[in-house]
């Protein structure tokens, strides 16, 4: 409850920044009654209004999320999974698919309880087969990267 | 009658080798998508639109593809709902209730074929009630204008909210936050820059494939990632696997109501097919008098979900084609994608485009026999592949969401909004905001606020026109009736309460 609570307040604290922001937003010349500002500002006090209900009236959580509740363990593999996608989305160009699709799924197995070796060898698999899947097969370009010598 | 001929047309149009590859692979894919915990309707078809548009398919046959998948999933949720008492995706929820206990007494295999019944009956009603609906509603709507479509829209956001059942106010944020998220980007009236900050990367807005996969497919990751202590293992079907007769006349009339029910939910912006297996499921629970065994393998309260949310998918394609407004998570994300094509959805589709149109109606005759037949001999196959570990499957799922994502604009600045995304969304689901209300508002974000302007425009700034014809003034008394709804249902409920209290 407490957690939800501090959650809606932040909700509230950014549509404040949003509001300020809508605030700028104005045609240089208008051929229209109703400018850019109207919709987004119209939206951010029905939705700081809905908040406050929900601060006042926060209601029961559904039975799946109260029966999981985030123990240390489990947030220190979301915080895990959460780094590891970010690396893999800052190495996606700089190493090219194949090999940051590697290493992604090897550390995405591990999380997932898998063992090291067949971490590496779903690993392998995936990389190769999915970039020839995609790249070669479906034409979804993807970035070979450091491997972009090797390719033709 | 004309729609029998345009009909025609349409199957001419289904039928040509490309579509029917299309719907049978779209059928494949749809069935496993749908069995796989973490895949969905909604990621799974937000997926293949890059693919389909890198493959250069013609839009009709890429909307036959999804269309197919989408109906395949409705199928493929019910056997992981069945077999592992874990739904594969959100509508299969209420099949598991009775589906379970019935694979655990050793009917597995009568459970799976009765619920494929189920589904293609559900199907087949709702494809003949697209037939006969849709064209009516669009010629109806082609009188909308501007004003008539915003408070449409309005009605839509309403519907959601009011139909969310319990949490209401939730439902109703999380579509404004939806709503919001759409304003992001250059504004195309005023050449204005909105919330994007001084970046380059949101200046064109927010692409919508970024926002599913994000919200559906990475939040989804999360989800799972707290579930691997939760050990799971598939019932093993063994004996009958074909129901028989006396089975299937004891669910005759439950499927038939529950086609019914269903095809209507899916119509009804927002609520979908989550909504209709649930309504579908507790209106049969209360209508059977005759051996009420719901709860611990009743084969009505097997079929009566299966039943209506393949018919309310089908049923969701009527105002995501005669109005533009989707019915559905999925039928929204399939409008963003007609959209890539340049097409917009909406009564005009019908007279101008009645390829496509048809085309896709005749297609989801032919997806629903396809897997009604694939999955009854198929079902070996399909349970093979509830047995594969999360640790093979998480890894795939990300890296073809990334694939997904980069294929669109191939920037990596999209990897990580999609990221950012799939974390918020993965807050917002903790605390029960439904992440498919923030989808639905802000695929109608865009045509809202365009309609809200130009309605102001034509009366040069007099908000009155938004209550001066009939067609609004039944617009905004629905929207009102969907305002009531939950307030009602509240009292209602507090009511009940107060006489148990000592």
């Amino acid at each position: 409850m407490l957690y939800q609570r501090l959650f809606l307040v932040a909700l509230l604290v950014v549509y404040a920044v949003l509001a300020v922001a809508t605030m700028g937003y104005q045609a240089a010349f208008s051929y229209e009654p109703v400018g850019p500002r109207a919709f987004p500002l119209l939206l951010l006090v029905l939705l700081a209004a809905g908040t406050v209900y929900l601060l006042f009236r926060p209601g029961h959580l559904a039975e799946e999320n109260d029966e999981t509740p985030l123990t240390p363990q489990v947030l220190v593999k979301l915080v895990l999974c959460v780094l590891a996608l970010s690396l893999f989305a800052f190495f996606f160009e700089r190493l090219g698919f194949i090999v940051s699709s590697f290493l992604f799924a090897i550390a995405m197995c591990r999380l997932y309880n898998g063992g090291w070796i067949t971490s590496v060898i779903t690993g392998l698999v995936m990389s190769l087969a999915f970039y020839v899947l995609f790249d070669r097969v479906l034409d979804v370009p993807l970035p070979l990267g450091v491997l972009s010598g090797l390719g033709s | 009658m004309d729609t029998l001929g345009y009909l025609g047309q349409g199957f001419g149009v289904a039928t040509t080798p490309l579509n029917l590859i299309t719907a049978l692979s779209g059928t494949l894919i749809g069935t496993v998508v749908g069995l796989l915990p973490g895949l969905g309707p909604i990621n799974g078809v937000a997926l293949l639109i890059p693919i389909a548009f890198a493959l250069g398919l013609p839009p009709e046959t890429s909307l036959i593809l999804l269309a197919a998948v989408y109906l395949g999933c409705e199928y493929g949720g019910r056997i992981s709902s069945i077999l592992l008492n874990i739904p594969g995706e959100a509508s299969a929820v209420m099949t598991a209730l009775d589906g379970h206990p019935l694979a655990r007494q050793g009917k597995g295999g009568i459970a799976l074929s009765i619920s494929a019944a189920g589904s293609f009956f559900g199907g087949l009603i709702a494809t003949i009630g697209v037939t006969i609906f849709a064209p009516l509603l669009a010629t109806w709507a082609v009188a909308f204008g501007p004003a008539e479509y915003f408070v449409m829209m309005v009605f839509a956001i309403a519907c959601l909210a009011g139909m969310a059942g319990n949490k209401p106010v939730k439902t109703g944020v999380a579509a404004l936050i939806g709503l919001l998220l759409s304003c992001i980007g250059i504004d195309s009236n005023s050449g204005v820059y909105r919330f994007t900050f001084g970046g380059l990367g949101l200046s064109d807005g927010i692409q919508f494939v970024v926002l599913v996969l994000g919200l559906f497919s990475i939040s989804e990751i999360l989800v799972l990632l707290e579930r691997t202590y939760y050990g799971q293992t598939a019932l093993k079907t063994s004996g009958r696997m074909m129901f028989n007769m006396k089975e299937f006349m004891f669910i005759k009339w439950a499927t038939l109501r529950s086609g019914v029910v269903g095809f209507f939910m899916g119509i009804l912006p927002g609520a979908g097919a989550t909504m209709a297996s649930a309504v579908a499921y507790m209106s049969e629970k209360r209508i059977a008098t005759r051996d009420n065994r719901f709860g611990d393998g009743d084969l009505r309260g097997l079929a009566a979900p299966e039943t209506a949310n393949s018919a309310a998918a089908c049923g969701s394609m009527v105002p995501m084609l005669t109005l533009g407004v989707p019915g559905s998570g999925t039928t929204a994300v399939m409008l963003g994608a007609l959209t890539l094509y340049n097409i917009t959805p909406g009564p005009m589709l019908f007279q101008n485009q009645p390829d496509i149109v048809w085309g896709l109606i005749a297609s989801l005759f032919i997806a629903n026999i396809m897997l009604v037949v694939m999955n009854i001999p198929l079902i070996r196959v399909f349970t093979k592949i509830l047995a594969v570990p999360y640790w093979a499957l998480v890894p795939g799922i990300a890296i073809v969401t990334a694939i997904g994502v980069y294929g669109v604009h191939a920037t990596t600045f999209d990897l990580f909004l999609m990221i950012v995304i799939g974390v918020v969304g993965y807050i917002l689901r903790k605390f029960d905001f439904p992440l498919s209300a923030i989808l639905l508002g802000f695929i109608l974000g865009g045509i809202m606020e365009q309609n809200l302007r130009r309605a102001l425009s034509i009366s040069n700034g007099d908000l009155s026109i938004l209550w001066s014809s009939p067609i609004t003034w039944g617009g905004w008394a629905l929207v009102a009736l969907m305002v009531v709804l939950p307030i009602y249902r509240g009292w209602r409920q507090r009511r009940a309460r107060v006489p148990l209290a000592p």
